[in-house]
């Protein structure tokens, strides 16, 4: 018997992912060669070029949000692991103080400087800013030059304030500089960095806000600090983005009309935008026949099924958990990249996807050294 | 139409040479007397590749490898290749096996195993593999400039 | 945990203030227990605050830069 060619039903069916009450059902992407006798899935890069499509949703310079359809779940989750530790960017490494008489202890102090986000012209940090060479092999870390090192200072004392009201309570009025921020991280150019990085594109902190350390009179702290180019895969203040992460688009299908009081209470079910409700008019009822007599009726309709949470709540209850199918679309990821402010979101997606092309291609180029 | 599973064959790996996951550094037995050897196949990891500018030799072939049934262990890499190496190797029509496992979490090496059908050799299909994986990231940087320039145009640029 | 803050400035990359000069020795200053007054003695001095007469004085911190990474 000859095998037919898949229908676009059962090609559309093969990408959605079955959830149930309690189990997950075809979870694994079958489109391999092989798989279905007769079909041939081997890669074509052509074909590729056809099924996937990219859509944003939303651009802001520090939050995207976008689709991409047609791809796999492990390219996806390559360039999720990308962006969050493989995309360099700059943080404070070297913190050297020459005074802290704060009641912060000087590790902290220090590791709290780390974490703070910084921002600056993108043009150098995208040109201009190199790595750091690698220390000799004496051990000796090697010199630093005006393209790989940043130098920033902190220095505040504590005094009274003696313009303050006689029965303030206020640490910040009764004291000048009772609370340190990172706006008072002053940062000095050196060399070339005066060509990259004054005024707009100056290197300072993305939210001056953060509250560093609260200090009381003759408490003082002053240091100095060098910042370097580093990923995320060696610590997490390298991570240019707050979260990257994708989830896979819901699918609702009622396959049995939903009525009245049910469809109401199928919309509370859902996430608000989710499900809507509609009349039943004659239209419904010439088209499909379990609509005959119910005309004027609300009928729940699936709006937009992107908006949901899949809580699958609607399958708990018996009045439709036999009339609604549930199940996500395999190859269709929903990115939200939330950059903390040193690279804008849809660069740093762009660069992930030139890392995983870079990281190809430098095994691509060892492959022909491996065999002799 | 990929023959069928190979049940076993005169240049099959038997059991003795198969390699097991973890590889002590130094090897006594290298040369394998059942194995076909070719000119271009080699137990490469005696001799280390000296580093030339700057790049070490961070794909390995490991012993036990015929010609169209190979592991290749890569450094420094984890699933964030591995898997999606795995994908686009498996997607050659060629290729009867593929997979890849991370040993050991506390050891950064990533060992990929590839078996193809006679047409082409494990080698060839890694290296098919990566020049894919490569167009495969053309065409998705291409078409998310595409989609930004298209968002940009119908909501006006904001600076 | 205790390997995080590494002060590898001791060696080598200090650069001390001497303390205020007179006195026959160095003169080092503490901090008193009671008052926080910074207390000046000399080398074989008796330890006791000049203003309070609190026996409990404390070190001050070292006027060396000390170095940090940031993690």
């Amino acid at each position: 018997m000859p095998r037919q060619p898949p229908t676009k039903e059962e090609l559309e069916a093969r990408k959605i992912v079955g959830i149930n009450l309690e189990t997950i059902t075809n979870v694994h992407d079958t489109n391999y060669p092989g798989h279905y006798p007769g079909e041939d899935h081997s890669w074509d890069i052509e074909k590729f070029k056809q099924e996937f499509s990219v859509e944003i949703h939303k651009n802001d310079p520090y939050e995207a949000s976008f689709s991409l359809i047609g791809l796999d779940a492990s390219i996806a989750n390559a360039f999720r692991r990308i962006m969050i530790s493989d995309i360099p960017t700059l943080a404070i490494e070297q913190v050297f103080l020459n005074n802290n008489t704060s009641v912060i202890q000087d590790e902290v102090l220090c590791h709290r400087l780390g974490l703070i986000p910084f921002t600056a012209g993108k043009e150098g940090l995208r040109n201009f800013v190199e790595w750091q060479a690698k220390p000799r092999e004496t051990g000796e870390p090697a010199d630093c030059r005006d393209s790989d090192t940043f130098q920033l200072e902190l220095k505040v004392r504590c005094e009274h304030n003696p313009d303050a009201g006689p029965h303030e309570t206020d640490p910040t009025k009764l004291y000048k500089h009772a609370h340190v921020y990172a706006r008072d991280i002053k940062f000095n150019p050196v060399g070339r960095q005066y060509e990259w990085f004054t005024g707009e594109n100056a290197i300072r902190p993305v939210n001056p806000d953060i509250l560093i350390a609260k200090l009381r009179p003759g408490q003082e702290i002053d240091l100095n600090m060098h910042m370097h180019k580093g990923v995320g895969s060696d610590h997490a203040k390298f991570s240019p983005v707050a979260t990257a992460t994708y989830r896979i688009l819901p699918v609702i299908d009622i396959v049995e009309p939903i009525l009245g009081r049910d469809a109401e209470k199928f919309q509370k079910c859902f996430p608000q935008g989710v499900i809507g409700l509609e009349k039943v008019t004659a239209e419904d009822g010439k088209r499909d026949s379990r609509y005959l007599g119910h005309e004027g009726e609300l009928k729940a309709v699936v709006l937009d099924a992107m908006r949901d949470t899949v809580s699958r709540e609607c399958l708990r209850h018996d009045e439709f958990k036999n009339k609604v199918k549930l199940g996500r679309k395999r190859d269709h990821f929903i990115y939200g990249v939330e950059s903390t402010g040193q690279l804008e979101s849809d660069d740093i997606f762009l660069q992930s996807v030139q890392h995983l092309k870079a990281k190809a291609k430098t095994f691509e180029k060892q492959l022909v050294n491996m065999v002799r | 139409m990929p023959s069928q599973l190979k049940t076993s064959g005169s240049d099959d790996v038997s059991m003795d040479d198969a390699p097991t996951s973890h590889q002590p550094q130094q090897d006594e037995s290298m040369m394998d007397q059942d194995e076909v050897e070719d000119d271009e196949e080699n137990d490469g990891e005696e001799e280390e590749e000296e580093e030339e500018e700057e790049e070490v030799q961070r794909v390995k072939l490991l012993p036990g490898s015929t010609e169209t049934a190979a592991s290749f262990e890569f450094a420094n890499e984890g699933h964030t290749l591995g898997n999606a190496l795995r994908y686009v190797i498996m997607k050659n029509p060629e290729v009867e096996f593929c997979a890849y496992a991370i040993p050991h979490p506390s050891e950064a090496k990533m060992n990929v195993r590839i078996q193809t059908y006679e047409g082409t050799t494990a080698i060839q299909a890694l290296e098919k593999g990566l020049a894919d994986l490569q167009d495969l990231c053309d065409v998705v940087n291409d078409k998310f400039l595409e989609a930004r320039q298209k968002f940009q145009e119908q909501n006006g640029v904001t600076a | 945990m205790s390997g995080q803050g590494e002060s590898y400035g001791q060696s080598g990359r200090e650069y001390e203030n001497s303390g205020g000069g007179g006195g026959s020795g160095a003169v080092m200053h503490y901090m008193c227990g009671d008052c926080a007054v910074r207390v000046p003695l000399e080398k074989g001095a008796p330890i006791r605050c000049q203003k309070c007469g609190a026996r409990v004085l404390y070190k001050e911190r070292t006027k060396r830069m000390v170095q940090f990474e940031a993690r």
